[in-house]
């Protein structure tokens, strides 16, 4: 049961994070549809963990996205964020759009995160396997997009109620802002600063993030490696739960092993 | 009230399996598949003759607009169009519809053009300023859509600063950082030409143009039963500001068919309608409605975007027949008096001082296109001419340089005016020393004078 939190940023600027579980604190930054889209995958993480999952700037409130005029603010208000919870270092999990943000805080502010759990994560570019357009496709055809069986997908198409399809709206507005026309805002120049192992989990059926994301993460990062789920598609949390799950947990319980980091 | 001719410059030769072969008219349609520069070749220039032909018939401005990427309309750069027009045309107002001002870089390109062209049309200037689609903005042109509309205002601010700070001044805006605004030309229009804004029915838009004194005009493809909706939010915005309905705050775009009877205006018209309605409006779903382009007030107040609905529409429009375009009034056809009825009607309703209107269809050729304009200037404009004689308009341009001032384009020199291109023109005897500056114009002034004798 995730439980609602307001927080006070520096500057006096609200943000509205979810809580769960007890057990060591992991931070999770959920994807393309806010804590509500991942809710079931940061329940199963809160069985073993005190999960703080904040809500994306722009998903609560369109003018939070204000001051934040580029993926740098960005990353600093998360750094803000983890001043607010008190955390010194903390881990991150993430998924898509939240993994680009995640990788992005671990990159701008390196000493603060201890690991680092990228699923499905956005933020590279390469022409040979483009991103797909996720506002490319007519509605009626996202869930195909996002998952590998679209019929067992949550409805990710169109909806009727006016308040709801507002927030749907509003929560892909905030993603834009980050991920328009091109979702590569340099992190190719920057995962080098990453000092925290890595672990990039990624479906290798994903239609709107190639698998080979997923390598060329690792091959950007100095301590990362690949864990990819066959079969799945780009929406790990909802459609490879367990799996998913698994993978987090062998990777955040194993011991650090020591990296030679880069000077 | 007013009347405008208004061309799209669609792209005429789509094939007729257009709608199988392909998911849309906008942003990635094949040009190398489908456009052919000489088919283009004769278009613009058939459309300028076209917008020429409309000066000449009487109608008070000629529009153009700008669009990206597409066989809807062949303008990337309207500003190009009209310095074509400036020169070929000497009474029409030349309507910008306009310039998408996000998509400048930096929006005082926008200020520079416009003024060139205010000073080369004698004044004749008037700039619209749009968003621009969601096709055009986000797709082609790449602007996120959660900051295109901040980015739109702070040019347009820019805009309108450069037109007139009397001193160069630095901008350091969000999207721009100009150290030195200082832009040569300046419009002729003092303090600067109309500006109008054209809308899609956004609930902002209403606001913003009440608040600064702009024109609102509402580009509608689907007729005045539809942009009713539209106007009544307008003129509510206009009435919370405690402003005057005054109608000339106000501009609708409409399809125009006239003919001696309702059959022979299906005959001449109807084909190139459907080729409008089937072709150029097959819009791409996936392409319509890009997050953060509409706002939340926008989407409680249940305004759909031009585009959005034609988007949804997509199937309907396939299927569309003549007379279902009637009946919607997306295109108001027929007799001289059946016209006059009908426009007289949206007029009661929408109040626009300003009526734009569309008698180009598609794919329609040039001698309908300007059989329909001259009917239409002939037996329609001079019935419905006095409607809102009794208010002023204030969102017209004022400073225009009278014709006897205007500078006229010289003859072609030689030969060419014979019309024969293959020798150079005759070389000039040498000017006579003079002591004295010759004043602007002065060439021109003798050149009337030489025309008269």
């Amino acid at each position: 049961m995730l439980t609602e939190n307001a927080l006070c940023l520096s500057g006096g600027r609200n943000q509205v994070v979810y809580r769960a579980g007890t057990g060591p604190a992991l931070v999770y930054l959920h994807g393309l549809y806010g804590v509500s889209g991942d809710a079931p995958f940061i329940e199963a993480l809160a069985r073993c963990y005190a999960v703080t999952a904040p809500l994306a700037p722009g998903f609560a409130e369109l003018a939070e996205l204000d001051d934040l005029h580029d993926i740098h603010d960005l990353a600093l208000r998360y750094d803000d964020l983890l001043d607010a919870l008190e955390l010194e270092q903390a881990v991150l999990v993430g998924h898509s759009f939240g993994a680009m943000i995640a990788a992005e805080i671990a990159a701008h502010t390196p000493g603060r995160i201890s690991r680092l759990v990228l699923l499905s994560p956005l933020g590279l570019w390469s022409d040979a396997y483009p991103v797909a357009d996720l506002w490319g496709v007519p509605p009626a055809e996202l869930a195909s997009l996002l998952y590998t069986d679209p019929a067992a997908a949550p409805a990710v198409g169109p909806i009727t109620d006016v308040e709801a399809a507002v927030a749907r709206v509003r929560g892909m507005t905030a993603v834009a802002r980050f991920l328009w026309p091109i979702p590569d805002r340099g992190l190719s120049r920057r995962l080098r600063r990453v000092r925290a192992q890595t672990l990039v989990i990624h479906g290798e059926q994903d239609r709107f993030v190639p698998v080979q994301y997923a390598h060329d993460f690792v091959a950007l990062m100095p301590s990362a490696s690949a864990h990819i789920l066959p079969g799945a598609g780009h929406m790990l949390p909802t459609e490879a739960l367990e799996s998913s799950l698994t993978a987090v947990d062998s990777f955040l319980s194993a011991k650090p092993v020591r990296t030679e980091v880069h000077v | 009230m007013k009347f405008h001719f208004f061309h799209l410059m669609p792209y005429p030769d789509l094939p007729d399996d257009f709608r199988d072969r392909y998911h849309g008219v906008w942003v990635d349609l094949p040009a190398s598949e489908l456009f052919d520069p000489v088919v283009g070749h004769h278009a613009y220039n058939d459309y300028l003759d076209e917008l020429e032909f409309a000066d000449q018939a009487g109608f008070d401005g000629i529009c153009v607009n700008e669009h990206h990427q597409n066989a809807y309309g062949l303008m990337p750069s309207p500003n190009l169009m009209v310095a074509a027009l400036a020169r070929r045309t000497s009474r029409a107002k030349l309507i910008v519809m306009g310039d998408s001002v996000a998509l400048y870089n930096p929006p005082t390109r926008v200020a520079e053009e416009t003024a060139m062209l205010d000073v080369l049309s004698g004044g004749r200037l008037v700039a619209g300023f749009p968003v621009g689609t969601p096709m055009d903005t986000t797709y082609c042109y790449g602007e996120t859509p959660a900051t295109l509309r901040d980015k739109y205002r702070e040019g347009v601010e820019l805009v309108l600063r450069a037109w007139q700070e009397p001193a160069p001044f630095a901008f350091n805006g969000r999207f721009t950082q100009l150290r030195y605004v200082n832009i040569w030309p300046r419009p002729l229009q003092k303090p600067h030409p109309p500006v109008w804004i054209p809308g899609g029915g956004s609930v902002e838009t209403w606001d913003w143009c009440a608040q600064h004194n702009f024109l609102y005009a509402y580009l509608s493809y689907f007729g005045y039963l539809r942009g009713q909706k539209v106007m009544e939010g307008f003129w509510e915005a206009v009435a919370r500001r405690g402003l005057e309905p005054n109608p000339y705050r106000a501009g609708f775009l409409q399809f125009v068919a006239v003919a001696d009877s309702d059959a022979e205006a299906e005959r001449l018209y109807a084909r190139h309608a459907l080729y409008f309605y089937n072709r150029c409006l097959h819009l791409y779903a996936g392409f319509a409605n890009p997050p953060g382009y509409t706002s939340e007030a926008t989407i409680r107040q249940g305004m759909e975007g031009q585009i959005k609905l034609a988007a949804e529409r997509n199937k309907e429009l396939q299927d569309l027949t003549w007379s279902q375009i009637l009946e919607r009034g997306y295109v108001v056809a027929g007799s001289p008096d059946s016209v006059v009825q009908q426009l007289t009607e949206m007029e009661r309703t929408m109040r626009v001082g300003h009526l734009m209107t569309l008698l180009h269809f598609g794919d329609m050729p040039s001698e309908t296109v300007m059989y329909n304009t001259s009917r239409f200037a002939r037996d329609v404009m001079p019935r419905l001419r006095p409607l809102w004689d009794e208010w002023d308009d204030n969102w017209w341009p004022r400073d225009t340089l009278a014709l006897s001032e205007q500078a006229q384009p010289a003859p072609l020199g030689g030969d060419r005016s014979a019309g024969d291109r293959s020798s150079p023109p005759r070389t000039p005897s040498p000017p006579e020393e003079r002591r004295e500056k010759i004043p602007p114009g002065a060439r021109a002034a003798r050149r009337r004078t030489r025309v008269q004798v």
